[in-house]
């Protein structure tokens, strides 16, 4: 087969993998070698869907032993398969990497056979790019669940980043869409690159020649809106993947219907796009903002509100947090303002250090105060313009004019809408007469 | 009312700030090639570059304000926004009052549009590392033209010879007819006709037909949002992206 063939089929089965970052890594390049890894990461292109390609996303093959319901590579699918060699695989890549066209290589597979097998290919293609070709960017690795642990320690010296993905958030899931696969198997070689990334540092510590072990870490990837799951349920677990696994990344892929009729598949006809967004915000908050995941969500609460953000809708449910004075509240305080985030923080505790702040000077700093305006004081003053309630700060963030659906959403406007209840008969006479 | 023209190299803008101060004016600064109009009432100097009173200006904003305020005086000047220099001359007056203090300053006048300039050019660095392009002539010289909005080729060359240290390449920008120049240990900047640019001369790649299909088949067709797309890659970079032509 045609290597241009082949590349349009493998490619396009690996477009579901949503990871791309290439950051994290800060592999150096070697005298005669070529290329290396920036730690913030590199984009080098962005695709028609607005996604960025920084790595060469590719699998192996497609040819697979499993039957999981949501895959499009699954045995029962009809679609052309083919397979790269290991050779062909480490060409693509340094030749794209010399135009500066890729970052450098997210490689995975199908199964193919066996998971050692597969495992062994991929752990072939690294080693002809790390060794013959003298290439020292970046390389991600799938880690075949059920493959050998030697066979993932060899691999995971050469790579800069290795995941194994959960797809499925329950194990209830996962019976249902994947009956070959288990949850233990997909744990196993996570827990165990997670325990080699610990040493390997412990050791670095003492001897600074120790060779890398994934210095990128780990991710994985969990796919939205194909079983019934929760919100709650999946950021939970992403919580205790990113404490008990130490990962880096968690990533959501929205649930794209690439198979027809399965009973046990929800039917639907676009991506849940909305969802998968408020869980990588949510997602964000769990990492960098200090939140935890019962905070955003609770169990008389499962989903994330569409219309708001998870972290507006936190601070109107704990309205009584608010407002804020701009000029004292510490960093973690700031942090938790709706509309404010990492870079403004910084910014305004930066600034305060020698004046204190008004709102104008809020805007030259470039803080979007769409948001920030209900829930912040300056010099003592508030400027949000409504007062501090918690439903009319969220009428007001919600009401935007382009999602306003005026067929199903118009009512009769009412001089007291957001009064508990309205005066009844009884108040009107105490009102005049002052007895109660 | 003073005017003083320099001849746009960043020297010059240092020598009109070293006059500045020692001739006690306050004068508007701006590079010769991009004042438009004399007025007869004014003051005007052309301040001539002088390399020693430059590298007092220079020394003095590192040693007196922060190696920082010099980045940022440095990458504020590549912008070539309108003003600039003058904002730049405006940040290291305030410099010298308060020392490394200024970058503390982010509300004033004098300080925002000398760091939003610099912002903008680290930014479209950061992007430029990612989007820049090389074409390959027999697997041994990689040549890329661009044209992007801030000078930036200067800035371009630490990423490129330590990420291709063993390959021979040119960056061109085609706007600017300047180019770097690697031949394996040195790199060079120097002037390069646009000439040199031309379609003509490349003969068909394999491998840019092969990355046109890996960026068509990478995308999920139900998820297209050529919006998102621009927002990141905005449109007038995507001349010299072989994915996009």
């Amino acid at each position: 087969m045609e290597l241009q063939k082949k590349l349009e089929i493998l490619s396009g089965a690996a477009k579901y993998d949503v990871s791309c970052s290439s950051s994290g890594s800060k592999r150096k390049n070697t005298k005669v070698g070529i290329g290396n890894g920036s730690s913030c990461g590199i984009c080098h292109s962005w695709s028609d869907d607005g996604r960025c390609i920084s790595l060469l996303k590719i699998l192996l093959t497609n040819y697979c032993v499993y039957d999981c319901a949501y895959c499009v590579n699954r045995i029962s699918n009809d679609v052309p398969r083919a397979t790269f060699t290991p050779e062909e695989v480490a060409g693509l890549t340094i030749n794209f990497y010399k135009r500066n066209y890729i970052e450098g290589l997210f490689l995975s597979s199908a199964i193919i056979k066996n998971p050692n097998y597969t495992m062994e290919l991929l752990y072939q293609s690294v080693k002809i790019l790390r060794t013959q070709h003298r290439f020292n960017g970046y390389i991600h690795i799938k880690a075949i669940p059920g493959s050998d642990l030697n066979l993932i320690e060899l691999t995971g010296q050469l790579v800069d980043r290795m995941s194994v993905n959960i797809e499925l958030p329950s194990s209830n899931g996962l019976k249902m869409l994947a009956p070959q696969k288990e949850k233990q198997s997909i744990l196993k070689p996570m827990g165990f690159i997670n325990s080699k990334i610990l040493q390997t540092k412990e050791e670095k510590r003492i001897v600074k020649k120790t060779p890398s072990f994934v210095p990128a870490g780990q991710s994985t990837q969990l796919i939205v809106g194909a079983t019934p799951d929760h919100d709650l349920s999946i950021i939970r677990l992403s919580e205790k993947l990113y404490q008990h696994y130490r990962l880096k990344r968690v990533y959501y892929s929205a649930y794209v219907p690439v198979t027809s009729q399965n009973p046990n598949l929800p039917a639907i006809n676009k991506p849940p796009l909305l969802r998968e967004h408020r869980l990588y915000q949510a997602d964000w908050l769990l990492r960098f903002y200090g939140f935890s995941a019962q905070e955003l969500l609770n169990e008389s609460m499962p989903n994330f509100d569409t219309k708001v953000d998870p972290k507006a809708n936190w601070a109107l449910n704990n309205i009584h947090l608010f407002p804020v004075e701009i000029n004292r509240a510490d960093y973690e305080t700031l942090l938790r303002v709706p509309g404010i985030g990492v870079r403004s923080a910084q910014k305004i505790i930066r600034a305060r250090k020698v004046k204190s702040l008004d709102m104008d000077d809020l805007k030259k700093l470039g803080i979007v105060l769409k948001r920030a305006k209900f829930f912040i004081t300056c010099k003592g003053k508030y400027n949000g313009g409504l007062d501090i309630n918690d439903k009319l700060i969220r009428y007001a963030l919600t009401d935007d004019v382009k999602t306003y659906d005026i067929t199903t959403q118009w009512e009769q406007l009412s001089l007291f809408p957001m009064l508990d209840s309205m005066p009844t008969l009884n108040d009107n006479f105490m009102s005049i007469t002052g007895e109660i | 009312m003073v005017n003083y023209y320099y001849d746009g190299s960043f020297e010059g803008l240092l020598t009109s700030i070293y006059e500045a101060y020692y001739k006690r004016q306050s004068p508007y600064i701006a590079p010769a090639q991009k004042s438009k109009q004399i007025n007869m009432f004014e003051e005007n100097f052309q301040i001539e570059t002088c390399q020693e009173k430059a590298s007092k200006v220079y020394d003095a904003i590192y040693k007196k304000i922060s190696y920082d305020a010099l980045k940022h005086v440095y990458h504020a000047y590549l912008s070539e926004l309108d003003g600039v220099s003058q904002n730049i001359y405006q940040y290291i007056k305030l410099g010298f009052k308060v020392g490394k203090k200024v970058d503390l300053y982010l509300t004033d006048e004098s300080v925002f549009p000398v760091h939003n300039a610099s912002r903008l050019v680290r930014k479209e660095t950061h992007l430029m590392h990612g989007l820049i392009r090389f074409k390959s002539f027999d697997d041994d010289l990689y040549y890329a033209s661009y044209q992007p909005d801030h000078n930036i080729t200067a800035l371009l060359i630490p990423h490129f010879s330590k990420r291709f240290s063993s390959q021979n390449w040119i960056i061109h920008d085609i706007k600017r007819n300047i180019g770097a120049v690697y031949d394996k240990t040195n790199c060079v900047i120097t002037d390069m006709p646009n000439q040199i640019y031309n379609k003509q001369i490349f003969k068909q790649d394999q491998y840019e037909n092969l990355f046109k299909e890996f960026f068509n088949s990478i995308c999920i067709k139900e998820r297209i949002n050529p919006k998102l797309q621009k927002q990141f890659m905005p449109k007038r970079y995507w001349k010299h992206l072989i994915e996009k032509q």
